[in-house]
């Protein structure tokens, strides 16, 4: 707020005026006297602006987008989870046939006709037979 | 702002920083502002220290509540706030005189009580304020502008919401009125001596 300043500094009062203005010094009693606030109402306006004070919220955590887990970036890879149901169904398979020993595959294959032992499979190759030959 | 710049910054940069949440701000705020909006709604309710009291939490209320919104440079502060202040003593005194417009009111004689001789400035003061309390309002809130706050008519103006030749117009009215209730008394109230 603007600073008061006696009337006799006053840029707009005639300087002729600002001497002789007998009520000057009514003015300047006045100015002397000014009504001072208690400490209790003070305290009170404080608390009250501090009340009143807008809060700065912290700015809102930025979500940024989730990668894909790898598992998940896996099963895409693999066409979904149609693909995947697919591979498993086949690992399942293949590790059955593995451990399975020939004959009891043999209902797969329709008889003993198709048994595997009956098809007389050499499980050494041509290459493996020269090879322990010499 | 630091702490020991706030002294030194204009009433508009401590209200943005208030608004951004700076509780050094409100505090400076509140010892800068308070006592002046106090004093001034003392003058313009006679001195009725509660009411005064009231005007002044009122009016600062207002200005917190207002300040996210401030828009800086399009009013000042204290201009505002004389203007709010103001506005909530006159409606008080016409709530207070039963709503009627005091300013259609002939001016009633001045009842202070006489000062004896030798009284010093208090006494002054208060035969002052007896005199301000017996113009109208709009005189009497230009007056207390113009020659105890010590405000440019220009601001007077933008505070009252008038031109400033309506100021000039008020403010000699009003201290032809206080010269014809205060003048025959300064020999009582030991004026005479100072001349």
């Amino acid at each position: 707020m603007t600073e008061r300043k006696d009337n006799r500094d006053d840029p707009v009062l005639p300087k002729g005026r600002q001497e002789d203005d007998a009520l000057g010094l009514f003015f300047a009693a006045a100015r002397a006297e000014t009504p001072q606030p208690g400490g209790d109402f003070l305290a009170r306006i404080e608390a009250q602006a501090l009340a009143e004070q807008p809060r700065v919220s912290s700015p809102a955590p930025v979500v940024l987008p989730r990668r894909p887990e790898r598992l998940a970036q896996l099963r895409e890879a693999l066409g979904g989870w149609i693909g995947v149901t697919g591979l498993a169904t086949a690992c399942a398979a293949g590790i059955l046939i593995g451990v399975s020993s020939q004959d009891s595959l043999s209902v797969f294959w329709g008889g003993d006709a198709a048994g595997l032992g009956t098809l007389g499979v050499d499980p050494l190759s041509g290459f493996d037979l020269a090879l322990m030959e010499g | 702002m630091p702490f020991e710049a706030m002294s030194t910054a204009a009433d508009e940069d401590l209200l943005a920083d208030y608004a951004a949440g700076n509780a050094s701000a409100a505090r400076v705020l509140t010892q800068r502002l308070a006592p002046r909006v106090f004093a001034h709604a003392m003058r313009m309710l006679g001195g009725d220290r509660a009411e005064a009291e009231d005007v002044s939490q009122e009016a600062l209320l207002r200005l917190w509540r207002a300040a996210p919104g401030w828009r800086m440079g399009e009013a000042k502060v204290s201009t505002w706030l004389y203007r709010v202040t103001a506005n909530l003593c006159i409606d008080r005194i016409r709530r207070r005189r039963g709503g009627t417009d005091i300013d259609s009111v002939p001016e009633p004689v001045d009842e202070t009580p006489s000062a004896a001789a030798g009284l010093q400035q208090q006494a002054r003061a208060e035969a002052l304020q007896g005199a301000l309390d017996a113009l109208p309002d709009r005189q009497r809130q230009a007056v207390i502008l113009r020659h105890i706050e010590g405000l440019p008519n220009p601001e007077i103006a933008e505070i009252m919401d008038i031109g400033p030749r309506a100021v000039e117009s008020l403010v000699a009215r009003g201290k032809r009125a206080l010269e014809a209730a205060l003048i025959g008394r300064r020999a009582e109230l030991g004026y005479e001596d100072d001349d």
